[in-house]
């Protein structure tokens, strides 16, 4: 039987709430042992006490304590909930909302609860459990507008659109007076009920309703770009056009509006002179607009490109804009706009010889700035890969250096043209060169410590950009950068030392970005409750779907293939898989090398151990209570117990954790080779090979003639030949239609 | 390139751009609660000149200014507030910043009612000081010595909006006038009200039901803001804290990275 708590003691315990709101987790612990003195099996008080050392970081003493207190309180909805509490602090979704489930039955009204399971639904995508508790939560408070949008959303995202609509709708004619112009809850709520109408497809019932309650949107920008797309969807040109003229005045430089206003027009794509009206117009009305001179050279042929070239170069070169190259090195997919570009600036450094540039370079009084500008312009041009010729491009480069030697982008560009000459030590100490020109701006900083993780030089990299991270960061630049979650660094940094051989350092990086993104899933969290008050609900929706897509980002493939890549090396190549500091790439012959590497390893693991030793130690000696006396916030700072990757590295399964990087790989970005590649290339060595083959039929339907394709499917037959006889008659059919079919077509 | 309104699926390449170019950084989520709380203010010029690599390119960004309302104004004026804004060296000078700017500029004034806006810059940038006083417009108003962790002095720069609230009105009037029949005539004065009811709604819709949402659950924000405390007014920060921190949820990040940097 629970124990009931007398008038002081149940006081005492709505303290220990209050202390651990109010995050006073001292305070809050010792109020509950003073309950629990005399009360020693009071449940709810457990509970609290689980929660507060949960929230002090000790979440598995928490847990004990916890689950103690649900078996002697089984039927308190106060140690459910806070057994889901724990769960959810440790990342148990699931088993959270279980928890969550039970408390609320044993207390059906309670807000707070059916809440927290509700957030914890959409997190976890249970778009029907979701549904229910924003109907229960509607039902309960049906004065709030945000219930009435929270159900809506529910719907949405479950993908019944006609429901959400008609939510939305209800509420819109429940509530009697007209809302106010500057509500801006109710602007957005238009809005988006606005977008679900056209995400059903009815455009033309999407425009009556933008056009009669969207009117005076709030938003001005979303309801002008959404009637003009309405608009020119029914093919209402007149009116379409009219709309993206307005657009196009806010912002002259969103090329979007141009191809509306286009189409509109109807003015057919291969009419050169009618569509260069149209951002003449726009040049001429915009004198600072920049995609009115530059959209025409993507359409514009022969002469009419070459005079708008020269035009719109002489218009750069003489403000000395050094990122024109930039702006422009997409016209080099076509051949003839590559080979006129040069010769346009040749032209215009003649000119400048000849003082013949439309007076604007004296008008600026610096000529050097438009020939700088220009030969720095060719640099770029033969150093970019359509059409590169280093030995011109350097010539360039040194005469614009010449000219004007603090400059610091030709200095960098010095240092590109090294890089794409596979000089990366070269390269280095140029861009750092670069870097020592204008030490104040972080972009250079970055760009040398990049190019000195190129050259490995991991050690000196994070010198550099220490220049740069916050000086207070006690754990020095290196944990700066991954406080900021500073990807680029991570993956460079790990390539890097895989390179030298540390594969612990590497594993290290990639494990420490897969961590990131951990983390940037998890940030959604808190939005689902804010976005409602908040009331940006399209935006909300928006970061929903990305999330949903998180880790089909570059950032995330680039360091997963990288990690899936290593484990491979490491699983073939078993003796070399403890990369140790000191021990770089450099192979040592023989049994030497051997012995090397055994010894190699078993530093490894005595390094390891003894890191967990002081890790260990170290939270030993953190008295809970000095801790929290010293630091201002009680917070658990976790020690890492691996900073050097050294336990990674040790792995006896590298395969087994290569799986971890594959999953989200192949599940996020399936359309991309190399990660079919390397999934095939774990699964073979796994002996999965049905999982296997399904790289591989993916890899043939990307690209047939990839090389490494080839080389897999003769991997592959040489593989499961042999052992096809010995499988499950239904397996061997799968295999036989599914592969040997395709070998043979 | 192209200058358009931020994206969520923005904001990996926005961090990256940031952390490319200053020194001041934030974690993801602070990003996000800018992108949820105020969409309509921050915007990226986007590259889109560079080919596609795999059938997963995001956008490359190249630009991006991050901004947002101030929650709590101390002057008690609606006004918006420039928390970064950066453009990568190899696309300077191209008029970026200034265009990203000016957007922002135009949809604090529309759809939050901003007054003004304001912002901090080192007083050693000169390329900054040159866009913001010389291009955009923007007054010094005063100077704060060791604001930047790194103890550099910052000018706290102020520019008055109602340049664009005067274009909305000519522009409204020129509207009503060519529809001829002047259905409306409340027009002129909607900026005003934009800037109450913002302020009512604040007061009235926030506190009712989801007063400690998200407490039970405790702080699942991260906490890469430790250190890089500035010599802001305690005083202010108080405020921040308790009011930020109570009404909204997102809650300690928020609070900790304002007061590291505004
Ligand atoms: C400051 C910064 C954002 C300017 O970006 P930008 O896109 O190059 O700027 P714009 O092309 O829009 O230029 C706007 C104006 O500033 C001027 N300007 C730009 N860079 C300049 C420089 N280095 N020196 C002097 N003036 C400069 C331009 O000439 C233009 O002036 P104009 O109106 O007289 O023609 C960019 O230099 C940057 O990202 N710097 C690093 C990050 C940073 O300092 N951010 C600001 C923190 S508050």
């Amino acid at each position: 039987m629970p124990q009931v708590l007398n008038t002081r003691e149940a006081n005492l315990f709505r303290t220990v709430i209050r202390y651990y709101e109010e995050k006073q987790y001292k305070r809050g612990l010792k109020a509950a042992e003073q309950i629990l003195k005399k009360n020693p099996k009071h449940g709810d008080t457990m509970s609290m006490k689980a929660l507060i050392m949960n929230a002090q970081g000790k979440s598995e003493e928490a847990f004990a304590l916890a689950k103690e207190a649900l078996t002697i309180d089984m039927r308190s909805h106060i140690c459910w909930h806070v057994y889901g509490i724990l769960y959810r602090t440790n990342k148990n979704f699931d088993e959270a909302i279980k928890a969550y489930k039970f408390a609320l039955k044993l207390e059906p009204g309670s807000q707070q609860i059916q809440r927290d399971l509700a957030i914890l639904q959409i997190q976890m995508r249970d778009y029907q459990g979701y549904v229910q508790s924003r109907f229960v939560m509607l039902k309960a408070r049906p004065q709030l507008r945000q219930n009435w949008t929270a159900l809506a959303i529910a719907y949405h995202l479950e993908g019944n659109l006609q429901q959400a609509e008609n939510i939305l709708s209800t509420y819109e004619k429940s509530v009697s007076a007209a809302p106010l112009k500057t509500d801006f809850e109710n602007s957005e709520a238009v809005l988006y009920k606005n977008s679900i109408i056209a995400e059903q497809g009815d455009i033309e019932r999407a425009l009556e309703h933008l056009e009669l309650d969207g009117k005076n949107s709030l938003d001005r920008l979303a309801a002008m770009e959404l009637r003009a797309r309405y608009l020119a969807q029914l093919g209402k040109n007149p009116e379409a056009a009219k709309a993206y003229r307005a657009l196009l005045d806010r912002n002259p430089d969103h090329p979007d509006y141009y191809k509306g206003l286009v189409d509109a027009l109807s003015i057919s794509e291969s009419d050169e002179a009618a569509l260069k009206t149209v951002y003449d117009e726009y040049a001429a009305k915009y004198p600072r607009c920049d995609a009115a001179r530059r959209l025409p050279l993507d359409f514009l042929t022969g002469d009419g490109f070459r005079t708008q070239a020269k035009s719109y170069l002489t218009l750069m070169f003489n403000k000395g804009v050094p990122s024109t190259f930039a702006n422009l090195k997409h016209l080099y997919s076509d051949s003839f706009k590559r080979d006129a570009m040069p010769l346009v600036v040749d032209e215009y450094l003649k000119d400048l010889k000849s003082g013949n540039t439309d007076g604007k370079v004296q008008a600026n009084g610096d000529s050097s700035k438009g020939e700088g500008a220009a030969l720095y312009f060719l640099a770029q041009h033969y150093n970019y890969h359509m059409g590169r010729d280093l030995t011109k491009a350097m010539e360039y480069v040194d005469q614009a250096v010449k000219l004007d030697s603090s400059n610091v982008e030709f200095q960098m560009t010095k240092a590109r043209i090294f890089k794409h000459q596979g000089d990366m030590e070269k390269a280095s100490a140029a861009m750092d060169q670069a870097r020592l020109l204008d030490t104040r701006d972080r972009y250079i900083n970055s760009k040398a410590a990049k190019y000195q993780l190129r050259n490995n030089e991991n050690e000196k990299a994070l010198t550099t950009l220490g220049l740069f991270t916050r000086a207070e960061t006690v754990d020095g630049p290196l944990a700066d950068l991954i406080d900021m979650q500073c990807i680029w660094f991570l993956t460079e940094d790990g390539e890097a030392w895989q390179r030298r051989g540390d594969y612990g350092m590497a594993l290290k990086r990639y494990h420490t970005i897969y961590n990131i993104f951990d983390i940037w899933q998890e940030d959604q969290f808190d939005f689902h409750s804010f976005s409602l008050r908040k009331g940006q609900i399209r935006a909300y929706i928006d970061m929903v779907r990305w999330e949903d897509q998180l880790r089909e980002h570059p950032f995330y493939f680039q360091a997963a293939l990288d990690a899936v890549n290593l484990y491979l090396l490491m699983h073939d190549k078993p003796q070399g898989s403890n990369g140790v500091n000191g021990v770089d790439g450099k192979t040592v012959n023989g049994d030497d090398a051997a012995a090397e590497k055994k010894k190699a390893a078993k530093k490894a693991k005595k390094e390891a151990q003894k890191a967990e030793r002081e890790a260990a130690g170290k939270s030993a000696k953190q008295d809970p209570n000095k801790a929290t006396a010293l630091k201002t916030k009680e917070e658990d700072v976790k020690k890492d117990d691996d900073p050097n990757g050294l336990k990674l590295a040790a792995t006896a399964d590298p395969l087994g954790d290569a799986m971890k990087f594959l999953g989200p790989l192949l599940q996020f970005s399936p359309k991309n080779i190399e990660g079919q590649l390397a999934g095939f290339d774990v699964y073979m060595r796994r002996k999965k090979y049905l999982l296997a083959l399904r790289c591989l039929n993916a890899a043939l339907s990307l690209d047939k003639d990839h090389p490494r394709v080839k080389e897999q499917v003769v991997e592959f037959q040489k593989a499961v030949e042999p052992v096809l006889q010995s499988l499950a008659p239904k397996v061997q059919d799968v295999f036989k239609s599914e592969f040997i079919g395709f070998a043979r077509s | 390139m192209d200058i358009r309104l931020l994206r969520p699926s923005d904001i990996p390449l926005i961090q990256h751009a940031n952390l490319e170019n200053l020194p001041e950084n934030y974690f993801l989520k602070y990003y996000l609660y800018h992108a949820l709380s105020w969409p309509q203010l921050s915007y990226v010029a986007v590259d889109v000149s560079r080919p596609a690599k795999t059938p997963y390119d995001y956008p490359k960004i190249v630009g991006y200014v991050l901004a947002k309302m101030e929650e709590e104004p101390s002057d008690g004026v609606q006004h918006g507030h420039i928390t970064s804004l950066s453009v990568m060296r190899t696309h300077r000078r191209l008029g970026i910043a200034e265009k990203l700017m000016r957007q922002s500029q135009q949809a604090m004034v529309e759809t939050f009612g901003a007054h003004y806006v304001s912002l901090h810059v080192r007083v050693s940038n000169q390329a900054a000081i040159h866009l913001y006083r010389d291009t955009l417009g923007f007054k010094n108003e005063k100077t704060e010595a060791k604001y930047y962790a790194d103890a550099e002095d910052a000018y706290c720069m102020k520019l008055d909006l109602r340049f664009i609230r005067d274009q909305i009105k000519e522009a409204r009037d020129a509207e009503l006038a060519e529809q001829a029949g002047g259905e409306k005539k409340e027009d002129g004065k909607e900026t005003e009200e934009a800037k109450n009811g913002e302020k009512t709604k604040n007061g009235s819709s926030g506190n009712d039901e989801d007063v400690d949402e998200g407490a039970a659950v405790g702080d699942v924000g991260r906490d890469p803001a430790k250190g890089r405390k500035k010599a802001v007014a305690a005083a202010a920060e108080k405020e921040v804290k308790v009011k930020v921190g109570r009404a909204l949820g997102v809650g300690e990040l928020v609070e900790r990275v304002e007061r590291r940097h505004s």
